[in-house]
Protein backbone atom coordinates (compact mmCIF):
# COMPACT_ATOMS: atom_id res chain seq x y z
CA UNK A 1 0.00 0.00 0.00
CA UNK A 2 1.21 3.37 -0.96
CA UNK A 3 2.60 5.87 2.06
CA UNK A 4 0.19 8.95 2.82
CA UNK A 5 1.17 12.32 1.04
CA UNK A 6 1.78 13.35 4.92
CA UNK A 7 1.89 11.64 8.21
CA UNK A 8 2.24 12.97 11.62
CA UNK A 9 2.49 10.84 14.62
CA UNK A 10 2.39 11.77 18.27
CA UNK A 11 4.63 14.90 16.47
CA UNK A 12 6.72 17.43 19.51
CA UNK A 13 8.37 20.43 19.50
CA UNK A 14 9.28 22.67 21.84
CA UNK A 15 11.39 25.73 21.21
CA UNK A 16 14.11 26.85 23.86
CA UNK A 17 15.09 30.80 24.07
CA UNK A 18 18.54 29.76 24.28
CA UNK A 19 19.68 32.13 27.04
CA UNK A 20 16.67 33.29 28.23
CA UNK A 21 16.17 29.88 29.24
CA UNK A 22 11.98 29.88 28.45
CA UNK A 23 10.51 27.12 26.80
CA UNK A 24 7.84 27.60 24.55
CA UNK A 25 6.04 24.35 23.39
CA UNK A 26 4.39 24.76 19.87
CA UNK A 27 3.53 21.12 19.57
CA UNK A 28 2.13 18.52 21.67
CA UNK A 29 1.78 14.67 20.52
CA UNK A 30 -0.07 16.23 16.85
CA UNK A 31 -0.70 13.19 14.61
CA UNK A 32 -2.40 13.34 11.73
CA UNK A 33 -2.23 12.04 7.66
CA UNK A 34 -3.21 13.69 4.54
CA UNK A 35 -4.13 10.63 1.68
CA UNK A 36 -3.06 11.09 -1.50
CA UNK A 37 -5.15 13.48 -3.63
CA UNK A 38 -6.89 14.84 -0.89
CA UNK A 39 -7.43 18.83 -0.50
CA UNK A 40 -6.85 19.09 3.06
CA UNK A 41 -6.98 23.05 5.30
CA UNK A 42 -4.92 22.87 8.30
CA UNK A 43 -6.35 25.44 10.38
CA UNK A 44 -5.96 26.96 13.71
CA UNK A 45 -5.65 30.59 14.94
CA UNK A 46 -2.99 32.09 15.51
CA UNK A 47 0.64 31.04 17.37
CA UNK A 48 -1.52 27.57 17.52
CA UNK A 49 1.41 24.99 15.66
CA UNK A 50 0.17 25.46 11.72
CA UNK A 51 3.64 27.09 10.45
CA UNK A 52 5.48 25.16 12.83
CA UNK A 53 4.29 21.65 11.58
CA UNK A 54 4.86 23.09 7.98
CA UNK A 55 8.29 23.40 8.35
CA UNK A 56 8.73 20.05 10.32
CA UNK A 57 6.75 18.99 7.04
CA UNK A 58 9.52 20.21 4.62
CA UNK A 59 12.67 19.53 6.96
CA UNK A 60 13.62 23.31 8.06
CA UNK A 61 13.17 22.56 11.63
CA UNK A 62 13.63 18.81 13.53
CA UNK A 63 10.59 17.56 15.49
CA UNK A 64 11.88 16.72 18.82
CA UNK A 65 9.66 13.81 19.44
CA UNK A 66 7.25 11.39 16.96
CA UNK A 67 7.50 10.29 13.66
CA UNK A 68 6.58 12.92 10.42
CA UNK A 69 7.01 11.69 6.71
CA UNK A 70 5.98 12.97 3.43
CA UNK A 71 5.61 10.54 0.72
CA UNK A 72 6.92 7.54 3.36
CA UNK A 73 10.40 10.02 3.02
CA UNK A 74 11.80 11.49 6.28
CA UNK A 75 10.90 15.44 5.80
CA UNK A 76 13.68 16.84 3.79
CA UNK A 77 14.24 14.31 1.97
CA UNK A 78 15.39 14.82 -1.63
CA UNK A 79 13.15 12.12 -2.97
CA UNK A 80 10.40 13.93 -0.63
CA UNK A 81 11.06 17.24 -1.63
CA UNK A 82 11.44 16.27 -5.80
CA UNK A 83 7.58 15.99 -5.46
CA UNK A 84 6.23 18.69 -2.98
CA UNK A 85 5.61 22.41 -4.11
CA UNK A 86 6.13 24.66 -1.23
CA UNK A 87 3.96 27.99 -0.62
CA UNK A 88 6.04 29.50 2.43
CA UNK A 89 3.52 32.10 4.54
CA UNK A 90 5.22 36.01 3.80
CA UNK A 91 6.79 34.43 0.44
CA UNK A 92 10.16 36.41 0.41
CA UNK A 93 11.97 36.26 -2.82
CA UNK A 94 15.07 37.91 -4.33
CA UNK A 95 14.21 42.04 -5.06
CA UNK A 96 16.61 42.23 -7.78
CA UNK A 97 15.51 39.38 -9.89
CA UNK A 98 12.76 39.52 -12.62
CA UNK A 99 9.73 36.99 -11.94
CA UNK A 100 10.91 34.93 -15.60
CA UNK A 101 14.52 34.67 -13.59
CA UNK A 102 13.36 33.83 -10.29
CA UNK A 103 11.67 30.95 -11.97
CA UNK A 104 14.59 29.95 -13.82
CA UNK A 105 16.60 30.01 -11.08
CA UNK A 106 13.82 27.50 -8.88
CA UNK A 107 13.97 25.57 -12.11
CA UNK A 108 17.67 24.88 -11.99
CA UNK A 109 17.43 23.76 -8.60
CA UNK A 110 14.56 21.46 -9.04
CA UNK A 111 17.16 19.77 -11.13
CA UNK A 112 14.44 19.38 -14.29
CA UNK A 113 15.75 19.40 -17.45
CA UNK A 114 13.72 20.97 -20.17
CA UNK A 115 13.81 21.37 -23.54
CA UNK A 116 11.83 24.63 -23.61
CA UNK A 117 11.98 25.83 -19.88
CA UNK A 118 10.74 29.42 -21.74
CA UNK A 119 7.18 28.19 -22.36
CA UNK A 120 6.95 26.00 -19.20
CA UNK A 121 7.59 29.64 -17.34
CA UNK A 122 5.88 31.78 -19.26
CA UNK A 123 2.49 29.17 -19.25
CA UNK A 124 2.88 29.84 -15.55
CA UNK A 125 2.94 33.19 -14.79
CA UNK A 126 0.22 33.46 -17.73
CA UNK A 127 -1.41 31.18 -15.05
CA UNK A 128 -0.76 33.41 -12.25
CA UNK A 129 -1.92 36.34 -14.51
CA UNK A 130 1.90 37.78 -14.11
CA UNK A 131 2.63 37.19 -17.60
CA UNK A 132 2.68 40.91 -18.20
CA UNK A 133 5.55 41.63 -15.81
CA UNK A 134 7.88 38.89 -16.35
CA UNK A 135 10.71 41.13 -17.46
CA UNK A 136 9.19 43.70 -14.37
CA UNK A 137 12.02 43.39 -10.79
CA UNK A 138 9.99 41.65 -8.19
CA UNK A 139 11.13 44.57 -5.87
CA UNK A 140 8.66 46.34 -7.93
CA UNK A 141 5.74 44.22 -7.50
CA UNK A 142 2.59 44.84 -4.71
CA UNK A 143 2.37 42.06 -2.15
CA UNK A 144 -0.47 40.37 -4.19
CA UNK A 145 1.38 40.36 -7.81
CA UNK A 146 4.42 38.65 -5.36
CA UNK A 147 2.17 35.88 -3.19
CA UNK A 148 0.90 34.85 -6.51
CA UNK A 149 4.41 34.88 -8.24
CA UNK A 150 4.88 32.56 -5.14
CA UNK A 151 1.87 30.17 -6.08
CA UNK A 152 3.72 29.98 -9.23
CA UNK A 153 7.18 28.81 -8.49
CA UNK A 154 5.16 26.48 -6.00
CA UNK A 155 3.39 24.86 -9.13
CA UNK A 156 7.49 24.82 -10.48
CA UNK A 157 8.14 21.61 -10.81
CA UNK A 158 4.38 19.88 -11.05
CA UNK A 159 4.73 18.71 -8.01
CA UNK A 160 2.26 15.88 -6.19
CA UNK A 161 2.33 17.84 -3.55
CA UNK A 162 1.73 21.12 -2.94
CA UNK A 163 2.34 23.07 0.83
CA UNK A 164 0.29 26.62 1.09
CA UNK A 165 1.01 28.26 3.93
CA UNK A 166 -1.70 30.93 3.54
CA UNK A 167 -2.01 30.83 0.13
CA UNK A 168 -4.53 33.69 -0.51
CA UNK A 169 -2.85 35.81 2.08
CA UNK A 170 -2.64 39.85 0.58
CA UNK A 171 -4.61 39.16 -2.39
CA UNK A 172 -7.90 40.94 -3.40
CA UNK A 173 -11.05 39.19 -3.83
CA UNK A 174 -10.78 38.64 -7.01
CA UNK A 175 -6.91 37.55 -6.54
CA UNK A 176 -8.39 34.42 -4.08
CA UNK A 177 -11.28 33.81 -6.52
CA UNK A 178 -8.50 32.73 -9.05
CA UNK A 179 -6.55 31.04 -6.54
CA UNK A 180 -9.38 29.60 -5.17
CA UNK A 181 -10.01 28.17 -9.02
CA UNK A 182 -6.53 27.20 -9.62
CA UNK A 183 -6.67 25.48 -6.27
CA UNK A 184 -10.16 23.42 -8.01
CA UNK A 185 -8.38 22.68 -11.36
CA UNK A 186 -5.28 21.21 -9.48
CA UNK A 187 -7.49 19.45 -7.43
CA UNK A 188 -9.65 17.89 -10.36
CA UNK A 189 -5.87 16.90 -11.56
CA UNK A 190 -5.50 14.99 -8.39
CA UNK A 191 -2.88 16.51 -6.70
CA UNK A 192 -2.61 16.71 -2.99
CA UNK A 193 -3.10 19.92 -1.30
CA UNK A 194 -2.19 20.33 2.34
CA UNK A 195 -2.80 24.28 3.24
CA UNK A 196 -3.28 26.91 5.58
CA UNK A 197 -6.23 29.66 5.64
CA UNK A 198 -7.73 31.73 8.09
CA UNK A 199 -10.33 32.61 5.56
CA UNK A 200 -13.13 29.59 6.39
CA UNK A 201 -15.40 30.52 3.47
CA UNK A 202 -12.74 29.29 1.25
CA UNK A 203 -11.79 26.20 2.98
CA UNK A 204 -15.15 25.59 2.72
CA UNK A 205 -15.21 25.93 -0.63
CA UNK A 206 -12.11 24.02 -2.08
CA UNK A 207 -11.39 21.22 0.59
CA UNK A 208 -12.18 17.79 1.34
CA UNK A 209 -10.54 17.18 5.22
CA UNK A 210 -10.11 19.45 7.98
CA UNK A 211 -7.81 19.31 10.53
CA UNK A 212 -7.91 21.77 13.34
CA UNK A 213 -4.77 22.40 15.83
CA UNK A 214 -4.98 24.92 18.53
CA UNK A 215 -2.07 25.42 21.07
CA UNK A 216 -0.08 22.89 19.40
CA UNK A 217 -2.66 20.26 20.56
CA UNK A 218 -4.36 18.85 17.29
CA UNK A 219 -8.20 19.41 18.06
CA UNK A 220 -9.73 17.59 15.64
CA UNK A 221 -9.42 16.15 12.08
CA UNK A 222 -11.46 14.77 9.37
CA UNK A 223 -13.81 14.98 6.56
CA UNK A 224 -15.26 18.52 5.75
CA UNK A 225 -19.36 17.69 4.89
CA UNK A 226 -19.00 15.42 8.18
CA UNK A 227 -17.65 18.09 10.02
CA UNK A 228 -20.28 20.70 9.10
CA UNK A 229 -23.21 18.06 9.75
CA UNK A 230 -22.49 17.50 13.66
CA UNK A 231 -24.82 19.99 14.20
CA UNK A 232 -27.27 18.69 16.47
CA UNK A 233 -30.85 20.35 14.66
CA UNK A 234 -32.62 19.44 12.47
CA UNK A 235 -35.08 21.45 10.00
CA UNK A 236 -38.26 20.11 8.97
CA UNK A 237 -40.32 22.08 5.92
CA UNK A 238 -44.04 21.83 6.11
CA UNK A 239 -46.82 23.10 3.64
CA UNK A 240 -48.87 24.26 6.42
CA UNK A 241 -48.80 24.83 10.51
CA UNK A 242 -52.22 25.43 12.31
CA UNK A 243 -51.76 27.66 15.35
CA UNK A 244 -52.71 24.94 17.64
CA UNK A 245 -49.76 22.61 16.03
CA UNK A 246 -47.49 25.46 16.53
CA UNK A 247 -47.77 26.27 20.00
CA UNK A 248 -47.29 22.42 20.66
CA UNK A 249 -44.41 22.43 18.32
CA UNK A 250 -42.86 25.64 20.16
CA UNK A 251 -43.31 24.12 23.57
CA UNK A 252 -40.74 20.98 22.39
CA UNK A 253 -38.43 24.17 22.09
CA UNK A 254 -38.75 24.11 18.14
CA UNK A 255 -37.99 27.30 16.72
CA UNK A 256 -40.54 28.01 14.04
CA UNK A 257 -40.19 30.30 10.59
CA UNK A 258 -43.03 31.20 8.55
CA UNK A 259 -41.39 32.97 5.46
CA UNK A 260 -43.10 32.71 1.91
CA UNK A 261 -45.52 29.58 1.34
CA UNK A 262 -43.47 27.50 3.96
CA UNK A 263 -43.05 26.92 7.26
CA UNK A 264 -39.68 25.91 8.51
CA UNK A 265 -39.29 24.38 11.92
CA UNK A 266 -36.16 23.64 13.37
CA UNK A 267 -35.69 21.33 16.35
CA UNK A 268 -33.21 19.37 18.17
CA UNK A 269 -32.22 16.10 16.34
CA UNK A 270 -33.67 13.60 19.22
CA UNK A 271 -36.94 15.46 18.53
CA UNK A 272 -37.15 14.94 15.43
CA UNK A 273 -39.08 11.61 15.34
CA UNK A 274 -41.70 12.19 17.62
CA UNK A 275 -41.90 16.07 16.12
CA UNK A 276 -42.67 14.65 13.02
CA UNK A 277 -45.02 12.29 14.22
CA UNK A 278 -46.78 14.82 15.74
CA UNK A 279 -46.60 17.02 12.63
CA UNK A 280 -47.83 14.01 10.23
CA UNK A 281 -51.21 13.43 12.51
CA UNK A 282 -51.54 16.91 12.65
CA UNK A 283 -52.05 17.22 8.84
CA UNK A 284 -49.08 18.83 7.99
CA UNK A 285 -47.78 17.46 4.77
CA UNK A 286 -43.88 17.15 5.17
CA UNK A 287 -41.67 18.48 2.55
CA UNK A 288 -38.49 17.94 3.71
CA UNK A 289 -36.18 17.43 7.02
CA UNK A 290 -32.94 17.75 6.70
CA UNK A 291 -30.05 18.11 9.48
CA UNK A 292 -28.89 21.50 9.64
CA UNK A 293 -24.99 21.94 8.59
CA UNK A 294 -22.76 24.91 10.39
CA UNK A 295 -20.94 26.74 8.52
CA UNK A 296 -17.03 25.62 8.81
CA UNK A 297 -16.41 28.95 11.11
CA UNK A 298 -19.20 27.98 13.35
CA UNK A 299 -17.53 24.70 13.67
CA UNK A 300 -13.92 26.01 14.13
CA UNK A 301 -14.84 28.55 16.92
CA UNK A 302 -16.99 26.03 18.66
CA UNK A 303 -14.15 23.52 18.47
CA UNK A 304 -11.68 25.97 19.48
CA UNK A 305 -13.12 27.73 22.35
CA UNK A 306 -13.56 24.48 23.67
CA UNK A 307 -10.12 23.47 23.57
CA UNK A 308 -9.39 26.68 25.04
CA UNK A 309 -11.80 26.14 28.11
CA UNK A 310 -10.25 22.58 28.64
CA UNK B 1 24.64 21.52 -11.34
CA UNK B 2 22.83 23.16 -8.35
CA UNK B 3 25.69 23.78 -6.21
CA UNK B 4 26.71 26.06 -9.40
CA UNK B 5 23.11 28.11 -9.48
CA UNK B 6 23.60 28.57 -6.07
CA UNK B 7 27.19 30.04 -6.07
CA UNK B 8 26.27 31.77 -9.41
CA UNK B 9 22.81 33.93 -7.58
CA UNK B 10 25.26 34.34 -4.34
CA UNK B 11 27.57 36.05 -6.84
CA UNK B 12 25.14 37.59 -8.52
CA UNK B 13 23.55 39.60 -5.17
CA UNK B 14 27.22 40.89 -4.21
CA UNK B 15 27.98 42.41 -7.15
CA UNK B 16 24.11 44.19 -6.32
CA UNK B 17 25.06 44.43 -2.39
CA UNK B 18 25.07 48.16 -1.28
CA UNK B 19 27.91 47.09 1.21
CA UNK B 20 30.47 46.06 -1.36
CA UNK B 21 29.63 49.07 -3.76
CA UNK B 22 30.21 51.13 -1.02
CA UNK B 23 33.06 49.09 0.16
CA UNK B 24 34.27 49.08 -3.79
CA UNK B 25 33.80 53.17 -4.02
CA UNK B 26 36.12 53.86 -0.69
CA UNK B 27 38.75 51.53 -2.07
CA UNK B 28 38.67 53.34 -5.26
CA UNK B 29 38.95 56.45 -3.34
CA UNK B 30 41.85 55.40 -1.34
CA UNK B 31 43.45 54.13 -4.59
CA UNK B 32 43.37 57.71 -6.31
CA UNK B 33 44.32 59.57 -3.52
CA UNK B 34 47.73 57.22 -3.22
CA UNK B 35 48.47 57.25 -7.04
CA UNK B 36 48.42 61.60 -6.95
CA UNK B 37 51.57 61.88 -4.56
CA UNK B 38 53.17 59.49 -7.09
CA UNK B 39 51.86 61.19 -10.05
CA UNK B 40 53.34 64.34 -8.99
CA UNK B 41 56.80 62.69 -7.70
CA UNK B 42 56.80 61.48 -11.70
CA UNK B 43 56.23 65.04 -13.05
CA UNK B 44 59.77 65.88 -11.12
CA UNK B 45 62.25 64.49 -13.71
CA UNK B 46 65.21 65.56 -11.62
CA UNK B 47 67.94 62.59 -11.44
CA UNK B 48 67.93 63.37 -7.37
CA UNK B 49 64.31 62.18 -7.17
CA UNK B 50 65.28 58.60 -9.18
CA UNK B 51 66.08 56.76 -5.56
CA UNK B 52 63.36 58.81 -4.01
CA UNK B 53 61.02 57.88 -5.80
CA UNK B 54 62.14 53.98 -6.21
CA UNK B 55 62.14 54.18 -2.03
CA UNK B 56 58.21 55.88 -2.26
CA UNK B 57 56.67 53.61 -4.88
CA UNK B 58 57.84 50.30 -2.89
CA UNK B 59 56.33 51.64 0.23
CA UNK B 60 52.98 52.56 -1.48
CA UNK B 61 53.49 48.62 -2.96
CA UNK B 62 54.10 47.33 0.66
CA UNK B 63 50.81 49.50 1.76
CA UNK B 64 48.68 48.52 -0.64
CA UNK B 65 49.58 44.74 -0.41
CA UNK B 66 48.94 44.50 3.33
CA UNK B 67 45.20 47.23 2.99
CA UNK B 68 44.37 44.42 0.50
CA UNK B 69 45.45 41.76 2.56
CA UNK B 70 43.87 43.04 5.92
CA UNK B 71 40.83 44.20 4.08
CA UNK B 72 40.38 41.02 1.94
CA UNK B 73 40.19 38.76 4.96
CA UNK B 74 37.41 41.32 6.20
CA UNK B 75 35.38 41.22 2.84
CA UNK B 76 35.86 37.43 2.49
CA UNK B 77 34.77 36.83 6.43
CA UNK B 78 31.14 39.46 5.77
CA UNK B 79 30.54 38.13 2.46
CA UNK B 80 30.65 34.46 4.24
CA UNK B 81 28.58 35.86 6.75
CA UNK B 82 26.09 37.58 4.89
CA UNK B 83 25.16 35.43 2.25
CA UNK B 84 23.97 32.96 4.56
CA UNK B 85 22.99 35.67 7.48
CA UNK B 86 21.17 37.26 4.56
CA UNK B 87 19.11 34.27 3.57
CA UNK B 88 18.01 33.01 6.75
CA UNK B 89 16.54 37.07 8.00
CA UNK B 90 14.64 38.00 4.41
CA UNK B 91 13.30 34.26 4.29
CA UNK B 92 14.35 33.20 0.91
CA UNK B 93 15.98 30.24 2.24
CA UNK B 94 12.67 28.63 2.70
CA UNK B 95 11.42 28.61 -0.87
CA UNK B 96 15.47 27.51 -2.21
CA UNK B 97 15.44 24.89 0.94
CA UNK B 98 11.89 23.54 -0.30
CA UNK B 99 13.84 22.60 -3.92
CA UNK B 100 15.40 19.04 -3.85
CA UNK B 101 18.56 20.43 -2.75
CA UNK B 102 20.69 19.11 0.34
CA UNK B 103 21.92 21.70 2.93
CA UNK B 104 25.74 20.87 2.39
CA UNK B 105 25.15 21.88 -1.07
CA UNK B 106 23.39 25.02 -0.64
CA UNK B 107 26.46 25.72 1.73
CA UNK B 108 28.75 24.90 -0.91
CA UNK B 109 27.30 26.69 -3.67
CA UNK B 110 27.20 29.87 -1.20
CA UNK B 111 30.91 29.45 -0.67
CA UNK B 112 31.95 28.97 -4.15
CA UNK B 113 30.38 32.36 -4.39
CA UNK B 114 31.94 34.14 -2.09
CA UNK B 115 35.33 32.87 -3.78
CA UNK B 116 34.06 33.82 -6.72
CA UNK B 117 33.88 37.52 -5.03
CA UNK B 118 37.62 37.28 -3.87
CA UNK B 119 38.43 35.83 -6.71
CA UNK B 120 37.48 39.37 -8.53
CA UNK B 121 38.98 41.52 -5.56
CA UNK B 122 42.44 39.70 -5.56
CA UNK B 123 42.76 39.88 -9.40
CA UNK B 124 41.60 43.75 -8.91
CA UNK B 125 44.00 44.85 -6.52
CA UNK B 126 46.79 43.03 -8.49
CA UNK B 127 45.89 45.05 -11.02
CA UNK B 128 45.97 48.17 -8.90
CA UNK B 129 49.63 47.19 -8.08
CA UNK B 130 50.62 46.57 -10.61
CA UNK B 131 48.92 49.55 -11.50
CA UNK B 132 51.03 51.68 -9.12
CA UNK B 133 54.26 49.94 -9.63
CA UNK B 134 53.89 51.04 -13.44
CA UNK B 135 53.07 54.66 -13.00
CA UNK B 136 56.37 54.60 -10.59
CA UNK B 137 58.71 52.85 -12.93
CA UNK B 138 58.94 49.67 -11.34
CA UNK B 139 58.57 46.31 -12.64
CA UNK B 140 57.31 43.18 -10.61
CA UNK B 141 59.06 40.13 -11.34
CA UNK B 142 57.24 37.54 -10.01
CA UNK B 143 55.09 34.35 -10.40
CA UNK B 144 51.78 35.70 -10.76
CA UNK B 145 49.94 32.62 -9.57
CA UNK B 146 51.93 32.97 -5.96
CA UNK B 147 50.36 36.61 -5.74
CA UNK B 148 46.74 34.98 -7.06
CA UNK B 149 46.95 31.79 -5.51
CA UNK B 150 48.09 32.14 -1.92
CA UNK B 151 45.42 35.28 -1.00
CA UNK B 152 42.66 33.30 -2.49
CA UNK B 153 43.28 30.66 -0.01
CA UNK B 154 43.97 32.75 3.11
CA UNK B 155 40.68 34.50 2.25
CA UNK B 156 39.19 30.76 1.82
CA UNK B 157 40.03 29.72 5.12
CA UNK B 158 38.14 33.39 6.58
CA UNK B 159 35.33 32.47 5.11
CA UNK B 160 34.98 28.97 6.19
CA UNK B 161 35.34 30.20 9.68
CA UNK B 162 32.91 32.85 9.64
CA UNK B 163 30.64 30.27 7.64
CA UNK B 164 31.28 28.12 10.37
CA UNK B 165 30.14 30.83 12.89
CA UNK B 166 27.25 32.13 11.11
CA UNK B 167 25.75 28.81 11.02
CA UNK B 168 25.23 29.36 15.03
CA UNK B 169 25.86 32.92 15.60
CA UNK B 170 24.82 36.30 14.21
CA UNK B 171 26.95 37.94 11.92
CA UNK B 172 27.91 41.04 14.02
CA UNK B 173 29.21 38.40 16.30
CA UNK B 174 31.03 36.68 13.57
CA UNK B 175 33.10 39.64 12.38
CA UNK B 176 33.75 40.67 16.09
CA UNK B 177 35.15 37.10 16.78
CA UNK B 178 36.94 37.42 13.28
CA UNK B 179 38.76 40.41 13.86
CA UNK B 180 40.27 38.88 17.44
CA UNK B 181 41.04 35.88 15.75
CA UNK B 182 43.10 37.73 13.22
CA UNK B 183 44.49 40.28 16.38
CA UNK B 184 45.10 37.49 17.93
CA UNK B 185 47.57 35.38 14.83
CA UNK B 186 49.08 38.68 14.52
CA UNK B 187 50.05 39.01 17.47
CA UNK B 188 51.04 35.27 17.98
CA UNK B 189 52.79 35.03 14.82
CA UNK B 190 55.35 37.84 15.56
CA UNK B 191 56.08 37.33 19.79
CA UNK B 192 59.56 36.49 20.93
CA UNK B 193 60.34 32.82 21.57
CA UNK B 194 59.39 33.53 25.23
CA UNK B 195 55.94 32.60 24.93
CA UNK B 196 56.49 29.69 22.83
CA UNK B 197 54.61 27.56 25.42
CA UNK B 198 51.11 29.71 24.61
CA UNK B 199 51.96 30.18 20.74
CA UNK B 200 52.53 25.92 20.47
CA UNK B 201 48.55 25.72 21.19
CA UNK B 202 47.37 28.62 19.70
CA UNK B 203 49.15 27.57 16.62
CA UNK B 204 47.13 24.40 16.63
CA UNK B 205 44.43 25.75 16.41
CA UNK B 206 44.49 29.23 14.63
CA UNK B 207 45.37 29.65 11.45
CA UNK B 208 48.56 30.71 10.36
CA UNK B 209 47.76 33.10 7.69
CA UNK B 210 51.42 34.46 7.58
CA UNK B 211 52.23 30.88 6.32
CA UNK B 212 49.56 31.74 3.30
CA UNK B 213 51.10 35.16 3.05
CA UNK B 214 52.58 35.75 -0.42
CA UNK B 215 54.39 38.83 0.94
CA UNK B 216 56.79 35.80 2.72
CA UNK B 217 57.63 35.25 -1.27
CA UNK B 218 58.31 38.31 -1.85
CA UNK B 219 61.34 40.62 -1.59
CA UNK B 220 60.21 44.26 -2.02
CA UNK B 221 63.28 45.79 -2.60
CA UNK B 222 63.79 43.59 -5.47
CA UNK B 223 60.48 42.81 -6.54
CA UNK B 224 61.22 39.31 -7.03
CA UNK B 225 59.99 35.91 -5.82
CA UNK B 226 62.61 33.99 -3.33
CA UNK B 227 63.95 30.96 -4.71
CA UNK B 228 61.43 28.83 -2.79
CA UNK B 229 61.47 24.89 -3.71
CA UNK B 230 57.86 24.43 -4.55
CA UNK B 231 57.70 21.33 -1.89
CA UNK B 232 57.15 24.63 0.08
CA UNK B 233 54.57 26.32 -1.51
CA UNK B 234 52.26 22.68 -1.94
CA UNK B 235 52.97 22.37 2.01
CA UNK B 236 51.91 26.10 2.89
CA UNK B 237 48.56 25.83 0.03
CA UNK B 238 47.80 22.33 1.35
CA UNK B 239 47.86 23.27 4.80
CA UNK B 240 45.40 26.37 3.63
CA UNK B 241 43.20 24.33 1.98
CA UNK B 242 42.99 21.43 4.62
CA UNK B 243 42.14 24.19 7.26
CA UNK B 244 39.26 25.70 4.98
CA UNK B 245 37.84 22.35 4.55
CA UNK B 246 37.80 21.16 7.90
CA UNK B 247 36.18 24.93 9.09
CA UNK B 248 33.46 24.23 6.20
CA UNK B 249 32.35 20.89 6.67
CA UNK B 250 32.09 21.68 10.17
CA UNK B 251 30.13 23.98 9.44
CA UNK B 252 28.28 21.35 7.02
CA UNK B 253 27.47 19.58 10.37
CA UNK B 254 26.49 22.50 12.31
CA UNK B 255 24.32 23.70 9.20
CA UNK B 256 22.77 20.37 8.88
CA UNK B 257 21.30 20.10 12.69
CA UNK B 258 20.00 23.82 12.85
CA UNK B 259 16.78 24.89 12.56
CA UNK B 260 16.00 26.94 8.60
CA UNK B 261 13.41 29.71 9.82
CA UNK B 262 13.24 33.54 9.60
CA UNK B 263 15.66 34.94 11.84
Amino acid sequence: MAAPAIEFSDVTKTYQRRFAGVRVPALSGVSFEVARGEVCAFLGPNGAGKTTSMSILMGFIYADQGRSSVFGYVPGDVRAKERIGFLPENFAFYRYLTAEKLLQFHLRLSGRRLANPGALIADLLAKVRLDGYAGLKIGKYSRGMVQRLGIAQALLGNPELLVLDEPTSGLDPAGRKEVRDLILALKAEGKTIFLSSHILSEVEQICDRVIIIDRGHLVRAGGLQEMLAEGNRVEIVVDQLPESLELAVKEWGALVDRKGKRVRISADTSQKRALAEMLWAGGCDIVSLTPMKNSLEETFLKLVAKGGAE
Amino acid sequence: MKVRTIALSTFGSFLRNKVIILFCSLFVCIVLLMMSPLLAYKSMTGAANAQQMQGFVLNEVAMVMSMVSGFGSLLAAWAAADSVAGEMKSGTILAVMARPLRRWQFLAGKYLGVLMLMAVYVIAMLGVTFLLAWLGGQRFHTSLWVLLVYPLVRYAIWAAISMLLVTSLHPVFVMGIVIVLATLIQIFGSVSHTLRWVRLPVHLVLPLTNLLSEERFLTITRASLKPYPWTNHLTALAYGLDYSLVCFLLAVVVFQRRSLSRD
